[in-house]
């Protein structure tokens, strides 16, 4: 026992140093970091010219003339922004046509039915946004100056913030604020498995690639191995979500306002503690059964390039259940939805999505983590004995059929 | 963890019986080895060979019998100290030298620094010792051969199987192999060796059994085998022609050497004599003993050397 413990600590230590070490691993490790700050850097940038654009365009100066059949627009108010009114819409568009005016508006008789025309002459695709932003400023500060309250106008503009609250069995319900936390564990599902299975696939596959398989075989156990492999895994997986979430974290403390990032307040989350726990154990049952379904694959296949073939359809099962996203949400009595829940390929997706939006009861949940981690347990079982019975057909596809006569012959 | 009790033999199979499918590979196959002794593992391919060791190390799950190491079913968790060398052989190609024999020196239940330590002293006496740090895919197929050995004796195995070690390997890493096998031997080592390597078992087994379809068809000490199958034979250098006898049956004969069986009855004086009288002109005449070469070619007969040189 203790010399497999300390074989456990050896494969852990091996395979995540040797996965850490390789070139191929920083740069895809640090690509996306270096992508995300690239996309900061140019976010940042393009928010400071958006600004200034804005603010220019906003109190931009320039003659223009106007026609109001609406009779809304304000004639003080038109003459200080620099405008001039005409009767003649007609010359006053070819004036613009021919570069004696710089703009021309026309408002129509009534602004709900018909657009405002806006005329100007071309100063470049973003500058020219100044003619409509200026001759919306006029159309509202006059209309504004017709109502006579700034509330009315903020009514009647849809500027009011509303702040909603329901309940639920006669405490406050979560609301989004709910469903964040626990959904956070889709998001690191979905991480891990996207950044790791590839890993998964192809660590079983190299024992057998290479022919190391006998020489480890008759050294250490292959559920030390294997579970070995796992572990290590993880903690690579782990290395790569903290190196992608740096740059993340750091722009969110020092950069958020340059970055137009929205406030993450965490006082309008709410942590429930069940949908956390059943989180938390989907999450488990689910990377177990996708963990043993890779090692199985890669125990079957002889090369990488074969075990590409199945891996493809295995992982759109993680993604299938997003088609039935409304439904899922809306209608979980629904048999799609139900089938999705309970097979094991689908079940990690849809119950934590069902469990972020509250539509999981606990007895689902209880019977879809029980599924789960039972399913997987199963699998790695199989994964190991298919390893040790597959991986020594070098060059070979295994018949799994096969693996088991032999077992069942030699337990006789 | 030492293997079992000295008094019982070290690897016990009896009874052994391997099928895949509807195919048997391996029928009743029973043989012992003892503690220190070097046992040579015979027979062509196909015979069973690589199956009976793969079911003994525990890689294959034996259909019937016993397959035992040290009075009982080998398990790596054991921690015994065994050498395997497979036929199918290989190593992490993209890691470093030193980074995979430590590996396996850890998990043979070395320390690191231990391990550590034993590599470079390895590497250094055969000659690679820059290479330590090199991939090992970028070394060349006998420097690779050189470490996958190191890893095989890491740890001062009691107990090395080697399936057809010398496979692959050029005339220099022949020898240190050899030279490997000889120095554990004269450790006290016990040695299961697979091989077509006919003068390499007579020279460094004390022991053989040589396997036929699955089935056991020579075991025992080499002596004991080469009597089994004619024991004596003459060796003959000649001028003239052959006669046709009833004293001896020629084993081989060509360009003026030969090697005769006796038959039954016959002396080595009577076959002498009737060599003479038949007017052969002898230049020597030498009593020895049938080589396993022969007894090979004898069992698996002239078709198996056809299929082999095809």
């Amino acid at each position: 026992m203790a010399l497999a413990q300390h074989n456990l600590g050896t494969v852990v230590a091996f395979e995540f140093i040797r996965t850490i070490k390789k070139k191929g691993f920083a740069i895809a490790t640090l690509a996306i970091p270096l992508l995300l700050i690239l996309v900061f850097a140019l976010v940042f940038a393009s928010n400071e010219s958006s600004k200034d654009s804005a603010d220019a365009q906003k109190n931009a100066q320039f003659s223009f003339t106007y026609n109001d059949a609406s009779g809304i627009i304000k004639a003080p108010g038109a003459k200080v922004a620099g405008g001039t009114y005409t009767d003649n819409p007609a010359a006053a568009i070819e004036a613009v046509r021919n570069g004696t005016s710089e703009a021309f508006f026309l408002y129509p008789d009534d602004p709900s039915k018909e657009p405002v025309k806006v005329y100007g002459a071309d100063k470049g695709m973003f500058e020219n946004g100044k003619y409509e932003a200026v001759a919306k400023q006029l159309l509202e500060a006059s209309a504004q100056y017709d109502v006579g309250s700034p509330k009315l106008t903020a009514a009647l503009t849809g500027t009011v913030k509303f702040d909603s609250e329901t309940f639920k069995d006669g405490k406050p319900a979560a609301g989004i604020g709910g469903v964040i936390p626990p959904m956070l564990f889709l998001v690191v599902f979905y991480i891990s498995m996207i950044l790791l299975s590839n890993q998964m696939l192809n660590s079983t596959l190299e024992e057998k690639e290479n022919r190391v398989t006998e020489m480890i075989l008759t050294t250490l156990n292959p559920t030390t191995l294997i579970t070995g492999k796992i572990i290590s895994l993880f903690a690579v997986g782990l290395v790569q979500i903290l190196v992608f979430l740096a740059p993340v974290g750091l722009a969110y403390l020092f950069f958020r306002d340059s970055l137009a990032l929205p406030e993450l307040s965490l006082s309008s989350l709410v942590f429930e503690p069940g949908p956390l726990l059943i989180g938390a154990l989907l999450l488990l049952g689910g990377f177990t059964v996708f963990t043993g379904v890779l090692v199985a694959i890669g125990a079957i296949m002889p090369t990488a390039k074969e075990a590409g073939t199945i891996f493809g359809p295995l992982m759109a099962m993680m993604f299938i259940p997003f088609y039935t996203f409304s439904m899922v949400i809306s209608n979980p009595g629904a048999l799609i939805v139900q089938v999705f829940t309970y097979f094991p390929l689908t079940a990690p997706v849809t119950a934590l999505l069902r469990n972020a939006f509250g539509t999981l009861s606990p007895v689902e949940a209880g019977i879809v983590i029980v599924e789960l981690l039972v399913v997987g347990a199963l699998i790695i079982r199989l994964a190991v004995h298919l390893f040790r019975y597959g991986s020594i057909e070098y060059g070979r596809k295994l018949s799994i059929a096969g693996t088991f006569r032999r077992s069942e012959l030699a337990a006789k | 963890m030492t293997l079992g009790d000295a008094a019982e033999p070290l690897v016990h199979i009896k009874d052994f019986r391997m099928d895949f499918g509807d195919t048997t590979v391996i029928r009743d196959l029973s043989f012992d080895v003892h503690a220190g002794e070097t046992f040579g593992f015979l027979g062509s391919n196909g015979s069973g060979k690589t199956t009976t060791l793969r079911a003994l190390l525990g890689i294959y799950q034996p259909t019937a019998g016993t397959l035992h190491i040290g009075g009982k079913v080998f398990e790596p968790r054991d921690g015994a100290r065994l050498g395997y060398l497979p036929e199918e052989r290989g190593l992490y190609k993209k890691e470093p030298v030193l980074d995979v024999m430590v590996y396996f020196g850890r998990l043979k239940g070395l320390s690191k620094a231990a391990a550590r330590s034993w590599s470079e002293q390895y590497l250094e006496r055969v000659g690679i010792p820059e290479k330590a740090k090199t991939r090992l895919d970028k070394l060349s197929g006998g420097q690779q051969q050189k470490v996958q050995l190191g890893v095989t004796i890491m740890n001062n195995p009691e107990l090395l199987i080697l399936d057809e070690p010398t496979k692959g390997f050029d005339p220099v890493n022949r020898r240190l192999l050899m030279d490997i096998i000889e120095e554990h031997k004269r450790a006290g080592a016990t040695v299961i060796m697979v091989t077509h390597q006919m003068e390499e078992v007579e020279r460094l087994c004390d022991r053989v059994i040589l396997l036929k379809d699955g089935v056991s068809r020579a075991y025992g000490t080499v002596e004991e085998v080469q009597e089994e199958f004619g024991g004596t034979v003459y060796r003959v250098a000649y001028d003239g022609v052959l006669p046709a006898s009833d004293l001896y049956e020629v084993i081989s004969a060509s360009e003026g050497r030969a090697e005769l069986a006796p038959g039954q009855g016959a002396s080595e004086e009577k076959v002498l004599r009737e060599l003479v009288e038949a007017g052969v002109s002898l230049r020597s005449f030498t009593p020895a003993r049938i080589s396993l070469d022969e007894i090979f070619i004898k069992v698996y007969g002239e078709q198996h050397e056809l299929a082999e040189a095809k």
